[in-house]
């Protein structure tokens, strides 16, 4: 039979094992130090941070050039894309792999920070949708490998700020992918009252009668910023420990009073009804009109952003990585995204608006692209003169911005 | 009968059991260590990832003190800590409540049909758990079959928003997804007890409820114990039911506050802050676990 | 035992209290709850099947009766969706090859640890069953921490993941073999070597085949365990190329998903149904005879000896 092995046998082999274990410790960490992996070590002790007032040109160190002029794209190859769900459309990367006889795979994160993370891990991707608060680590931490102009020359599509970006001057790894603001948008069958003419319309949200209604963005920066504006300060990417501070008990106050989702899914939400106001971008809510039910129009759906552009505007870009094994075909599908055709095309898809030369917001409406009763989500280029960005944040404020919300995500105070 | 020494058999089970705990020790316990390397080390100051400190000696307790310090009563994280407690609490007793009857009736009381009911109950081993979360997140939303039914007819008008943070839909999430993990254990438990000895209580004069209680229970305690802690431990740290059925902050669980700091920038060591307190606020009930285990064994033999 | 029937027919019309207090009565209550609970457990599930041959796009309303999301459509259909083809070849690849490497490292490590007296073996069986119940994340976090901190020949993805999911599972046959072990006993054993059979050939020849049950059911358990994991192969994974069905849905889920979703997870749900099904004949013929499983049918497949 077999013999019992009492309770008190197992704690004492435990403890005997964890004593040996404690003497092996510091021959096993000397041992698992120099298995370390070496990830990029950050060179000088600052990261440069751009801003609109203070632009930045990246210098591209000596052992990560462009790639040469004239080659061809790779054969059979997979482009891996790294971007967001749904934001790219299915009958442009069709269209590209027809042309160029590859495979397109895209995959997907949800916030910038785990798809940093995920990049600084050793991953392939040859294209990733970044913003500009990511791109001095982005740069810095060697990720990016430099854009050879030559194969994209769809580049004068665009608005001509982009050729001289401020965080980006001579638009040396970026190009512009999608522009849109940060507002507020809602369905008139949930929520009868115009946002728009509200006093402080992102107050709103802090309204009792639109409890278990309401959503903000599940991205840390936009949705704290949105605390900010609400307060009516405008440095939305401020270091002062009292306006953070602010800020976290504004969001306490609002898990109290509305009880939002945060979530970036409001495209689909929105229109399937779970929510009825909600801090959106404005890609959202024209994307909303392709989620909305048979027999609902898409006259129940509303934006809001400040008419003299004094809210958040921001631009989306892509890059190509370093890690990446299809050079060529990356740059020629950015090219490819650049076209205007395949740009209106990828707009009615994913519903954000790129800056193309040929779309303005008459030309939208005249088309019936964009219904009236959403004009205010389209992008005017004046938006890009009075608008906040939110820019990147240095070591300490990151650390100190993600705190707050962390304590927010936890449900706590 | 000859008795043969068993001792140069040792060798052979040694090396029969050799890749096994290899293994174990190499990709179980080893990773531990590693969490427990990060947890204790430094932050690159300009990528904000978490860089591993090897030597115990240079170790820095920075990221585990500010976790440490913020889960007292009254704190930012102790809420979820809370909550934690009390979801995987509620949702464990409901699980009991629901799968005690149905292995007892399944293993002792249906004849005919047993091997159906087997093949049912295990069904849902053999569906994914995210389309089992999907199928009701379907049938929760705003216009889903739930409300529908609610609202009988139009007789009623309940717009319940059963996917905004409500923590019953939570409870009542992890209830679902995690019974079937109960009921089997409890049906090998309850399928080895005597039914002589059942029904000589009842033989002797008790009555249904006291025979019960007097008798069956006592006798399929370590199995119920052994069930509860098979199924209350993994849902500690279960993050993806909450994030599914209720997208709020409202209800955050421990498993989310690990799952939304171990990829953020200068978070990570505060995740596997988390995962080392989760560790040992589980490792007494994960020792009695093996302890109620490892008495059955005995009891079986 | 008097069987029930025998004993009622015997008794006659009593009345509720005589019905109440009748020993022998049909047992309503408990047969009531359980066929709710298998209500609660499958409707969802199967409102969700049904759903997946809905015509429209919405998931939640019937718009008609089509294979649209099977193979109709031409871009969002399982047929021609090829991110969802890959999601489905790697469950079943990881499926296959956890698997693979799971029950044989469990049944050696059972046999070896529950013959091997010693501190160490019984230390490596409390680790053995504190790994059974460790919550997922925790065990995830700590090797995503190792593959990305240590320049290991594993990286992210496939092979990352596979070690996770061996990790993870392999107390599963563990546990059921040493518990079959227990029921066999070691009378067996003893006669093989006792006739002169090394403890190698009795092993092989006596204790392996009689433990085909468990081996049969863990292996059954542990290819369903794994095909619907979903923490451990979403922070192992390196991309879409290896992320499996389960963290398909949870991705898709959080955004906007179709009926393919549902559809997807149909055809795996009928892929595992055929994979028990035809698991339970084969095991049916293997232990055709065999004294110690006779009568046990779906109980022994289901792995409790």
């Amino acid at each position: 039979m077999t013999v019992p092995y009492g309770a008190g046998q197992s704690r004492r082999q435990f403890l005997q094992r964890a004593a040996i274990l404690a003497a092996t410790v510091p021959t096993m960490g000397a041992f698992l130090a120099a298995c370390s992996k070496e990830g990029p070590t950050s060179s000088g002790p600052t990261l440069t941070i751009a801003k609109p007032d203070s632009p930045v040109k990246w210098d591209i160190p000596a052992d990560n050039p462009a790639i040469a002029d004239g080659m061809a794209p790779e054969k059979g190859a997979t482009l891996k894309i790294y971007n967001y769900a749904d934001y790219l459309s299915p009958q442009a990367i069709k269209a590209f792999e027809d042309e160029h006889g590859c495979t397109v795979e895209v995959s997907t994160f949800n916030d910038g920070d785990e798809a940093i993370t995920k990049l600084r891990s050793g991953v392939d991707f040859d294209i990733y949708n970044a913003n500009y608060t990511e791109m001095s680590r982005l740069v810095t931490g060697g990720l990016l490998r430099p854009l050879n102009h030559s194969y994209i020359p769809n580049i004068s599509n665009v608005w001509p700020t982009f050729t001289n970006p401020w965080y980006d001057q001579g638009w040396q790894f970026t190009v512009p992918y999608t522009i849109y603001t940060t507002g507020m948008g809602w369905r008139t069958d949930q929520v009868p009252a115009d946002i728009g003419a509200l006093k402080n319309p992102y107050e709103s949200l802090w309204d009792p009668a639109y409890k278990d209604k309401t959503a903000i963005l599940d991205d840390f920066h936009s949705a704290m910023a949105l605390v900010l504006l609400k307060q009516g300060i405008t440095d939305v990417n401020t270091s002062s420990a009292d306006d953070l501070k602010m800020v976290g008990e504004q969001l306490t106050a609002l898990v109290q009073a509305t009880s939002p989702k945060v979530t970036i899914t409001m495209y689909s939400d929105l229109p399937a009804g779970q929510i009825g106001l909600s801090q959106m971008w404005s890609g959202d809510i024209i994307n909303a009109q392709s989620y909305l039910p048979e027999g609902v129009g898409t006259e129940i759906l509303r934006y809001w952003f400040p008419t003299d552009g004094k809210g958040l505007v921001d631009n989306d870009m892509l890059v190509t990585l370093k890690g990446g094994k299809n050079p060529v075909l990356a740059h020629l599908f950015l090219n490819h995204m650049l076209d205007p055709d395949v740009a209106k095309e990828n707009f009615s898809a994913i519903g954000y608006q790129p800056p193309q030369n040929t779309i303005t917001a008459d030309s939208l409406v005249e088309e019936e692209f964009i219904p009236e009763n959403l004009r205010s989500a389209i992008v005017k280029p004046e938006y890009f003169d009075a608008g906040y960005r939110i820019l990147e944040l240095d070591a300490d404020n990151d650390a100190a911005w993600h705190n707050v919300w962390n304590a927010f995500n936890a449900g706590g105070s | 009968m000859l008795q043969r020494s068993r001792e140069p058999n040792t060798r052979l089970w040694a090396a029969l059991a050799a890749p096994g705990v290899g293994w174990l020790l190499l990709f179980f316990l080893a990773p531990l260590y590693v969490v427990l390397a990060i947890v204790f080390g430094r932050v690159d100051p300009l990528f904000r990832t978490a860089v591993p400190v090897w030597n115990p000696l240079e170790w820095n307790p920075a990221q585990f003190s500010y976790v440490l310090s913020r889960i007292a009563p009254g704190d930012v994280y102790f809420p979820a800590v809370l909550r934690t407690v009390v979801y995987v609490g509620a949702a464990s007793i409901l699980c009991l409540s629901i799968a005690f009857p149905v292995a007892y009736y399944v293993s002792r009381l249906a004849d005919k049909r047993k091997g159906l009911l087997i093949a049912l109950l295990i069904a849902p081993f053999w569906i994914s758990y995210m389309m089992r979360m999907l199928a009701w997140v379907n049938l929760l939303q705003n216009d889903g079959l739930v409300n529908r039914i609610l609202n009988f007819g139009g007789f009623l008008d309940v717009q319940v928003d059963w996917l905004t943070g409500q923590p019953l839909v939570v409870v009542l999430g992890l209830a679902y997804g995690y019974v079937p993990y109960m009921i089997l254990p409890l049906y090998a438990g309850l399928d080895r007890l005597s039914q002589p000895m059942l029904e000589a209580s009842r033989d002797l004069g008790a009555n249904r409820v006291s025979s019960f209680l007097r008798v069956t229970l006592p006798l399929c305690r370590p199995t119920i114990l052994a069930a509860v802690l098979l199924t209350c431990l993994p849902m500690l740290g279960d993050y993806f039911t909450n994030d599914l059925l209720s997208a709020s902050p409202k209800t955050a669980m421990v498993g989310n506050l690990i799952n939304d700091s171990v990829q953020a920038p200068g978070q990570t060591g505060q995740a596997g802050a988390f995962v080392m307190l989760v560790l040992l606020a589980t490792v007494l009930p994960m020792f009695y676990y093996v302890r109620v285990t490892l008495r059955g064994d005995e009891v079986r033999t | 035992m008097t069987t029930q029937t025998e004993v009622r027919q015997a008794r006659g019309f009593r009345g509720p209290v005589g019905w109440y207090r009748d020993p022998w009565r049909r047992p309503r209550v408990l047969a009531a709850i359980t066929a709710f609970y298998l209500a609660w457990s499958l409707l969802p599930v199967l409102i969700a099947v049904a759903f997946s041959f809905n015509d429209g796009r919405s998931r939640t309303n019937w718009q008609g009766f089509s294979f649209r999301w099977y193979w109709g459509d031409p871009s969002r259909s399982v047929w021609h969706d090829a991110a969802l083809h890959t999601a489905l070849f790697q469950t079943l690849k990881l499926g296959v090859i956890a698997t693979l490497i799971t029950v044989p490292l469990g049944v050696l490590f059972a046999i070896g640890v529950d013959r091997w007296r010693g501190r160490l073996p019984s230390g490596a069986n409390v680790l053995m069953l504190i790994s059974f119940v460790i919550p997922e994340v925790l065990l995830a976090v700590a090797l995503l921490f190792v593959v990305t901190n240590l320049a290991l020949p594993i990286g992210l993805g496939t092979s990352a993941q596979v070690v996770g999911l061996v990790t993870y599972q392999v107390a599963y046959p563990a546990v059921l073999v040493r518990a079959r072990l227990a029921t066999i006993g070691k009378q067996y054993e003893e006669a093989a070597t006792d006739l002169g059979a090394s403890p190698l050939g009795a092993l092989r020849r006596v204790t392996l085949p009689m433990l085909m049950p468990a081996i049969f059911a863990s292996t059954v358990l542990v290819f369903a365990d794994v095909i619907d994991d979903f923490v451990l192969v979403r922070y192992l994974s390196a991309g879409a190329s290896t992320e499996p069905v389960s963290v398909k849905i949870y991705n898709t889920a959080r955004a906007a998903p179709t009926p393919a979703l549902n559809a997807l997870a149909t055809l795996l749900l009928v892929a595992a149904l055929l994979a028990v099904t035809i698991g339970f004949l084969v095991y049916r013929r293997m232990t055709r005879g065999d004294g110690t499983t006779a009568d046990r049918g779906l109980a022994a497949f289901a792995g409790e000896a």
